[in-house]
């Protein structure tokens, strides 16, 4: 990298990539979220299950205490709820991308189909979800 | 390890995370209002265990090759650089200690996992 760096080389040539001037079609949106949603799986949603499974078989209290978070809304209901939506997230556009392996969709009329497709039923178990918590 | 290797360990444990997770969906589904007799008898069946000692061993290995390919892809020199020009020394540091963060963790939630689940 150093060496390079000495090398003349016009002005305009970008040499490092910024991340925040490139401009995503929608499929490669749905990548970078699958990606993120991944991430964000590994980090928060795994532990948090961890700690749900752990605390609603440990005793009938601890168990009541899990079943009140997903039938009260509070903040931390909220967080649960939203960290297993962004799991499901993950799970749907990683069927897309499954089924793109294995050679379906690939076409770019339908990849932009389908990724608008698992936007919508994300969008739709969202609102869905977050209703049942807050009715 | 060969990228075919990898790239069909991470579809084959995408696979099996999606039906255990489809099939602990349908179970808190179709049991509704959900019982604690009912939920401890699930998670107590020999089923349970192995499916969900499987299914997070598939998770780490699916989880380690896909958090390593974003250290790969976006920790790096080029990428770090429009951030900070200082950063481009540190980058290799910077994807290591992200590694090695991402490795301990990942075995300590195995390890808890195993824990809660036989015990």
């Amino acid at each position: 990298m150093s060496t390079n760096q000495n090398k003349i080389r016009p002005v305009y040539r970008p040499v490092f990539i910024n991340l925040m001037q490139i401009k995503l079609p929608v499929s490669a949106f749905i990548s970078i979220t699958h990606r993120l949603s991944g991430i964000y799986n590994f980090f928060v949603t795994l532990p948090l299950a961890l700690y749900l499974l752990y605390f609603s078989t440990k005793s009938y209290n601890d168990f009541m205490f899990v079943y009140s978070i997903f039938n009260n809304p509070s903040l931390f209901s909220t967080f649960v709820t939203f960290s297993f939506l962004v799991y499901f997230y993950h799970l749907l556009t990683g069927f897309r991308h499954l089924l793109q392996d294995i050679h379906i969709g690939e076409s770019l009329v339908v990849s932009r189909l389908s990724s608008y497709l698992v936007l919508f039923i994300w969008s739709l178990l969202f609102f869905v979800v977050m209703s049942r918590l807050y009715t | 390890m060969k990228g075919s290797t990898l790239f069909y360990l991470v579809r084959l444990s995408a696979l099996f995370v999606l039906g255990y997770s489809l099939w602990i969906l349908s179970f808190i589904l179709t049991n509704k209002p959900i019982e604690y007799v009912a939920w401890v008898s699930f998670t107590n069946q020999s089923l349970f265990q192995f499916s969900t000692t499987f299914a997070f061993l598939f998770m780490l290995i699916h989880a380690f090759i896909g958090l390593w390919t974003v250290g790969t892809d976006y920790f790096t020199s080029r990428t770090l650089g429009f951030i900070s020009p200082t950063l481009i020394r540190y980058a290799v540091f910077i994807r290591g200690a992200y590694t090695i963060i991402f490795v301990a963790l990942g075995f300590l939630i195995v390890t808890t996992t195993l824990f809660i689940i036989w015990s």
